[in-house]
């Protein structure tokens, strides 16, 4: 084994980027979950919850892959921290939406006709900040290849306040159902206002939780 | 005479089994980057490093060789008795190569030339006492073993900066490859011809100062690059899709569920750790099922950042071969600074301080590296551009570039570096201006600990089989 070739380690970057691939497919298949949920079909929903489990216990196996493979003798072009802190981020989003898929699955709810289309909307915004930040993640051989710097950070810069500005949609959004939502005192259960609550703002973390994601990676960049 | 015969037979063995295992071990690490990145075919990088290795150890071969022959041990010493200083360097010679070939055994990264210093050095201490070492030549030779890496790094750095902002920060980074590409080439070929006509053609009568030197790396840079820019305009950008769906082959898609099947039933008629094992392999194996079932989008990386590494692909080849010259240059005084101190005295009864190193030495040690290349290196190199893809055309060019200016820079001064270690330099250099994806730092320690090791036994080799000769032959 040469000096050399012993210098060299496996890059974390790319079993980072297929961490983010899974988590993402997790988010996905939340919408068949709310579509089905307003089909009205509860099996269905209770069969792509476990999917969404199976989907999130993947996304782990490759999460601990890198946090296995990223030794203190590591030198990484970012700092080590930064890298788990990204990485913790994927990891939540995907832990957000298997919370989501559970929540729907505690008891059938009863579908709100009214706020069909502004949760769907809701649920769309939010993923949709996901999809970015993981587009934001998908930069990162770029990223590598331009030493984080240049016109390529630039770049990633402007998809950072992309998926902020789809944050503050989504909250905007978030604060109009909520109003109907407490309007409807007398038509809903407690049990299916609380958990209709719950699931609303655990949707809104998954915003959050991108917005944060694009954050951590605009701070390893160098920008003149 | 039948004595003195057989003793240049051995002393010539030995040099050139030197010079064969330097070609072997250390050639692979300068062209194998450039392999690994694509640059070059196993075949040119071998046929590139023979003919510059070759020009390396011939023209610029002379200085180290020196430096070795009688830099480290004073030659006045051993005047009464200077058949003891044959059998040092020879028993020099030979640990060294032994301990090269046990700790290359071993993985260790050790270094041909602490070797062989370690050798000459260990050798001449106790057999010619303390007096008999040249300690101010010694200190500065392994001063130069801490400050190569890391002036080395120090270039590759600035380098790999400064291409970084000149080409990455730029709104047409393909225009910018292509204008910083002739300076560049400029650059190479003017330290080329530099190093090889100031004060190198010695042995072929020329002389040359350093304005002469310099007038014609000059010309000569000049020419190249006008070259190079033409040259250029050939390449044109690369069309890339941005992102590809990779569908995996039928094959594939058909076997992976049954392969899972398997291993399924497997897993519970397994017991104890094997259970846990397999039950790990199993979700692997879901995982890849699933990247397979959906498709997995590959990033292909923007075509503008690919046609910057394919007009860097050109200087990385440039940058190699200027290793390869420059270890040459360097590393064949390990082979012949020892058999050019053995024979002038089985010639002349003295090491001359006056004559120089003859030619036909250093050809020698010339040819012994490439037919080491030949036989060996060319695996080493295949294994070692398998390994390390990291290093993109870019990165690559800054690394070596710094390595090989480094090198010569020292061979220049007469100071015998280690090539490997300088460019482990230069890749940290590139490394620190965030070039790289993940280094292992554990490496320096590594190579620290294989200095400290390495003098001693290389010393320890050297009196043993100075006293074994001695015993033979008689002094």
């Amino acid at each position: 084994m040469s000096v050399l070739m012993n210098l060299f380690r496996k890059s974390p970057f790319t079993p980072l980027q297929t961490h983010m691939e899974r988590v993402v497919k997790c988010v996905h298949r939340m919408q068949d979950l709310y579509d089905a949920h307003f089909k009205g079909d509860f099996d269905a929903v209770n069969q792509l919850a476990e999917e969404i489990s199976e989907l999130e216990h993947l996304a782990d196996i490759a999460k601990n892959e890198i946090r296995n493979n990223l030794p203190r003798g590591l030198f990484l072009p970012v700092n080590r921290g930064d890298l788990l802190e990204i990485l913790s981020l994927q990891d939540s989003i995907a832990d957000k939406a298997e919370d989501v898929a559970i929540l729907m699955t505690l008891k059938p709810l009863p579908q709100i006709d009214a706020l069909k289309e502004e949760m769907k909307a809701f649920m769309l915004k939010n993923i949709q900040a996901v999809e970015k930040a993981h587009e934001i993640i998908r930069e990162m051989d770029e990223l590598l290849e331009s030493a984080f710097g240049g016109t390529e950070a630039e770049k990633v810069i402007r998809m950072v306040e992309e998926v902020a500005f789809m944050e503050h949609e989504a909250d905007i959004m978030q604060h109009k159902i909520l109003k109907q939502l407490f309007s409807m005192e007398e038509e809903l259960s407690y049990s299916s206002f609380y958990l209709w609550i719950n699931i609303l703002q655990t949707m809104a973390s998954l915003a959050n939780l991108a917005e944060k994601l694009a954050n951590r990676v605009r701070m390893l960049l160098e920008v003149r | 005479m039948g004595v003195e015969t057989i003793i240049l037979t051995i002393a010539l063995i030995g040099g050139f089994y030197m010079a064969w295992s330097i070609g072997a071990n250390d050639v692979a690490n300068a062209m194998g980057t450039s392999v690994g990145s694509g640059a070059l075919t196993i075949r040119r990088a071998v046929i590139i490093a023979a003919f510059l290795e070759f020009a390396g150890a011939f023209f610029v071969g002379t200085h180290v060789s020196e430096t070795i022959r009688k830099g480290i041990i004073s030659p006045e010493v051993f005047a009464s008795n200077t058949m003891l200083l044959v059998y040092g360097m020879i028993g020099a010679l030979l640990a060294a190569a032994i301990w090269l070939q046990v700790a290359s055994y071993f993985g260790w990264p050790v270094s041909t030339t602490h070797s062989i210093v370690g050798s000459v050095l260990g050798f001449g201490v106790v057999v010619g006492g303390w007096q008999a070492a040249e300690w101010g030549k010694v200190a500065s030779i392994v001063a130069s073993w801490v400050v190569s890496p890391l002036l080395s790094g120090t270039i590759a750095f600035l380098l790999f900066s400064t291409l970084r902002r000149l080409i990455y920060y730029n709104h047409d980074p393909i225009r910018a490859a292509k204008r910083v590409t002739p300076p560049l080439v400029f650059l190479v070929f003017y330290i080329l011809t530099l190093a090889m006509l100031f004060k190198g053609l010695k042995n072929l009568k020329l002389h040359l100062d350093f304005a002469e030197a310099s007038l014609y790396g000059l010309g000569v840079g000049a020419i190249a690059a006008a070259i190079s820019h033409f040259l250029l305009k050939r390449i044109h950008p690369v069309e890339v899709k941005p992102r590809v769906k990779i569908t995996q082959p039928a094959p594939v898609r058909k076997n992976l569920p049954r392969i899972i099947g398997m291993v399924e039933k497997t897993m519970h008629s397994a017991v104890g750790e094997v259970k846990t094992e397999l039950a790990r392999v199993l979700e692997d194996l879901r995982a890849i099922r699933l990247d397979v079932e959906e498709g997995v989008e590959v990033e292909q990386g923007s075509s503008e950042y690919k046609s910057v590494q394919r007009i860097f692909v050109y200087l990385q080849i440039l940058s190699a071969g200027f290793v390869a010259f420059a270890h040459g240059a360097n590393d064949v005084a390990n082979a012949v600074g020892p058999l050019a101190a053995v024979i002038s005295i089985l010639k002349n009864g003295i090491v001359g301080a006056k004559s120089p190193v003859p030619v036909w030495i250093l050809a020698l040690g010339g040819l012994g590296i490439v037919i080491g290349l030949a036989t060996w290196g060319w695996r080493v190199m295949i294994t070692i551009g398998k390994k390390i893809t990291e290093l993109t055309p870019t990165r690559g060019f800054s690394a070596e570039f710094a390595t090989a200016a480094t090198i010569v820079l020292a061979s220049k001064l007469g100071l015998p570096i280690s090539t490997t270690h300088t460019l482990v330099g230069g890749v940290l250099g590139v490394g620190i201006a965030r070039g790289i994806s993940a280094l292992n730092l554990r490496v320096i320690t590594n190579i620290v600990i294989s200095w400290i090791i390495t003098i001693p036994a290389g010393a320890a080799g050297a009196i043993l089989f100075f006293y074994i000769l001695k015993g033979i032959f008689g002094g």
